[in-house]
């Protein structure tokens, strides 16, 4: 470690529509920096901006050690050089848990996935996930925000101006914008429509995520959509229990995986994520014809070079049994 | 004639053996693959289950490869009301395939019996002597194989699960099984077992101690891998050691009534399902439920529960177990099986599983 930079511990949660980043002090575990990004399908553009963001530090941090998560964790974790990977559902825990001890439930709704976690004395004892359906996440929230031309971050404020919300479908997201394009044609006000759509999300949500789980208070609430104010309500409306937004609801996964980091105490490679901004990286996909199951082979590629590969059902390539 | 069957893990292994031994020309199916899968999803309903498009895939490629006889299992109400091999045999008719059926039944009653002398009329015309001659023999050495597939592939998850390199014993079991696969004879076929077996002892192992999983639901995802997204593999390699009591040769000696243990001990199962469920709710659903109490009574530390999205058994036994698992104290990952589930999200579930379970047993999750 040089002398006068900070000694940190870095959180990257590479999800299906943003990327985050969080930093904690090594000594006090207090966040020092956090980002939140779109990821628009490019999460190799997307990581250079937070790694960018972390090398405008001054003077530059030392990186003790880095967690990662989210659907692009593999990605992330070859990137910068760690084998602290983990699901999202363990770090949204770690993470709810260091904010709030005696949390007994998480309810998170991100970009493409919900999910509820049941906590008792600081750990996950029961988790589900959304199965085969995405209807009621962010990304649908997001679609109908620029079809109807509000900012998804004003809806829930929309929702909370109506007093009659309108009845929308939620059990399946297209029949849900046929519905509420069929309201917008009869000619209810916008903010009855929204309000109605918040209110079907959080019943599909309990009906389908929520199912046979006990929802009991102290309910932390976390994930992009916890920003909407009129999502909150209905689900305090439905439950009968107040839902306290966490107060990093956009960054929680990143911040567990720090904290994960934070725990490891195995000694850790070096960080090398600053490579990103000095060499090339490129990904690309091949078919891998070597047996019937044909594989989409992942291959990266740093300054023009294969480094690594991963999505071989047989681990072939990821083992480096074969070097493409 | 040239027969085919279904492929359900290392079923195959078994229908070979009797093949070759009696002397009648099989089309092994192609490996399951994408384009069988694709085959499956276009030539059916959106709303029936994944094994049945993927059988339904498997046997196209094999009809292609020239096969003319297809061999199916067949099953008990209320899975797709008990004629699902009979839907795959009129979806097959459907799509201009010329075949000939031969159903064996789930169950050995007289009614099946009357079913496949109908069905075995033409066939056993094109049978020489030589061939029923032999069929005993083939009987037996098919059901010794299947024993021991059966047991190197019990042995390997205990195995997988302590590992070092999980990779290693993957390709260890895979090499042996072809060796049994190949084996022509009892001794050659004893040989290629042992080295197996020896194979797995030799393996570098971790000092983690490993957990233990049950894992219940439907037959069909259960047993074969290229439906289930490999979850026996992946939980293993997470430090899993993946039981189930569902292999083919319980099936058949169920369905042989020949065991009488076996069937007392089924019968025993359902009594213990008594608990939620009042009657037999068919195929599979009580035993799951069965299954699980038995976990929770012999101290495993969870049950993944795997089923085809649309099982309407096995949505039932969800449901059972949404209740059971609170109640007898015992984690329980449903696992839905649908063509979109990828095995990034597969992954990401048992993993956060297996996290549950660390936590549960060691209070700590690294």
């Amino acid at each position: 470690m040089a002398s006068g930079s900070t000694e940190i511990f870095l959180g990257i949660d590479v999800g299906s529509v943003s990327t985050k980043m969080v930093t904690l002090d090594v000594n006090t575990l207090d966040i020092i920096d956090s980002m939140y990004i779109r990821t628009h399908g490019d999460p190799l553009s997307s990581l250079r901006v937070i790694i960018k963001r972390l090398h405008q530090m001054k003077p530059l941090p030392f990186i003790r050690a880095t967690g990662t998560t989210g659907s692009g964790r593999f990605l992330a974790a070859r990137l910068v050089n760690t084998h602290i990977i983990k699901n999202e559902i363990t770090t949204h825990t770690l993470a709810a848990v260091k904010i709030l001890p005696e949390v007994r439930t998480v309810v998170e709704i991100g970009g493409q996935d919900s999910k509820i976690i049941i906590t008792r004395d600081g750990h996950a004892v029961d988790f589900a996930m959304n199965t085969v359906c995405a209807a009621g996440t962010g990304s649908f929230l997001d679609q109908q925000a620029s079809r109807l031309g509000v900012k998804v971050e004003d809806m829930g404020d929309l929702a909370l101006t109506s007093d009659s919300p309108s009845s929308i479908s939620g059990r399946c997201t297209v029949f849900a914008e046929t519905d509420m394009i069929h309201k917008q044609q009869i000619g209810i006000p916008m903010n009855d429509i929204v309000a109605g759509l918040c209110r079907s999300l959080v019943r599909n949500y309990l009906s389908t995520v929520g199912k046979g789980k006990p929802i009991e208070a102290p309910v932390i609430f976390q994930g992009g959509v916890a920003a909407n104010r009129g999502i909150v309500k209905e689900f305090e409306k439905q439950t009968g229990l107040r839902f306290q937004v966490s107060p990093y609801y956009g960054v929680e996964g990143a911040y567990g995986a720090a904290l994960l980091a934070s725990m490891v105490k195995a000694e850790q490679p070096e960080f090398k994520g600053f490579e990103m901004l000095e060499k090339t990286f490129k990904i690309n996909s091949f078919i891998c014809n070597k047996c019937e199951e044909a594989c989409s082979v992942i291959r990266l590629y740093r300054d023009g070079k294969p480094v690594s590969f991963w999505n071989d059902r047989c681990g072939m390539y990821s083992t480096g049994e074969i070097n493409g | 004639m040239k027969v085919t069957f279904p492929h359900l893990g290392s079923m195959y292994i078994f229908c070979k053996a009797i093949a070759e031994t009696a002397g009648i020309e099989y089309v092994l199916p192609r490996p399951t693959s994408n384009r069988t899968r694709e085959i499956g999803e276009y030539s059916t309903n959106e709303s029936v289950c994944l094994p049945l498009k993927i059988i339904l895939g498997n046997f196209v490629e094999a009809l292609e490869d020239g096969a003319d006889t297809i061999i199916m299992v067949g099953s008990g109400p209320p899975c797709r009301l008990g004629l699902y091999d009979r839907i795959i045999k009129i979806v097959l008719k459907d799509m201009g395939h010329d075949f000939r059926w031969l159903t064996i039944p789930g169950i050995f009653n007289w009614q099946a019996f009357m079913q496949n002398h109908e069905e075995t009329k033409e066939l056993r015309k094109e049978l020489s002597f030589a061939n029923f001659a032999k069929f005993p023999f083939a009987i037996l050495m098919g059901w010794k194989k299947m024993n021991w597939c059966e047991h190197l592939e019990k042995t390997a998850a205990r195995i997988r699960a302590m590992a070092i390199r999980p990779n290693e014993v993957d390709h260890m079991l895979e090499h042996t099984l072809e060796a049994i696969d190949k084996a022509g004879t009892m001794s050659s076929l004893s040989k290629a077992g042992k080295e197996g077996l020896e194979a797995f002892e030799s393996v570098e192992k971790n000092k983690r101690p490993p957990l233990k999983v049950m894992m219940v639901g439907e037959v069909y995802t259960i047993m074969e891998p290229s439906i289930n997204m490999d979850v026996e593999k992946r939980l293993g390699h997470l430090g899993v050691i993946v039981e189930r009591s569902s292999y083919f040769s319980t099936h058949i000696r169920k369905g042989s009534r020949l065991d009488r243990k076996l069937l007392k001990k089924r019968k025993q199962f359902l009594d213990n399902a008594g608990r939620y469920l009042k009657y037999d709710v068919g195929a599979e659903c009580n035993f799951s439920v069965a299954e699980t109490i038995q976990a929770a009574d012999e101290g495993y530390d969870g049950v993944v529960h795997v089923y085809p999205f649309s099982c309407m058994p096995e949505n039932n036994a969800a449901s059972v177990l949404s209740i059971a698992g609170p109640d007898l104290n015992i984690p329980i990952l449903p696992v839905v099986i649908d063509r979109q589930d990828m095995g990034l999200r597969i992954d990401t579930q048992l993993e956060a599983f297996v996290d549950v379970l660390r936590w549960r047993k060691q209070g700590q999750i690294l």
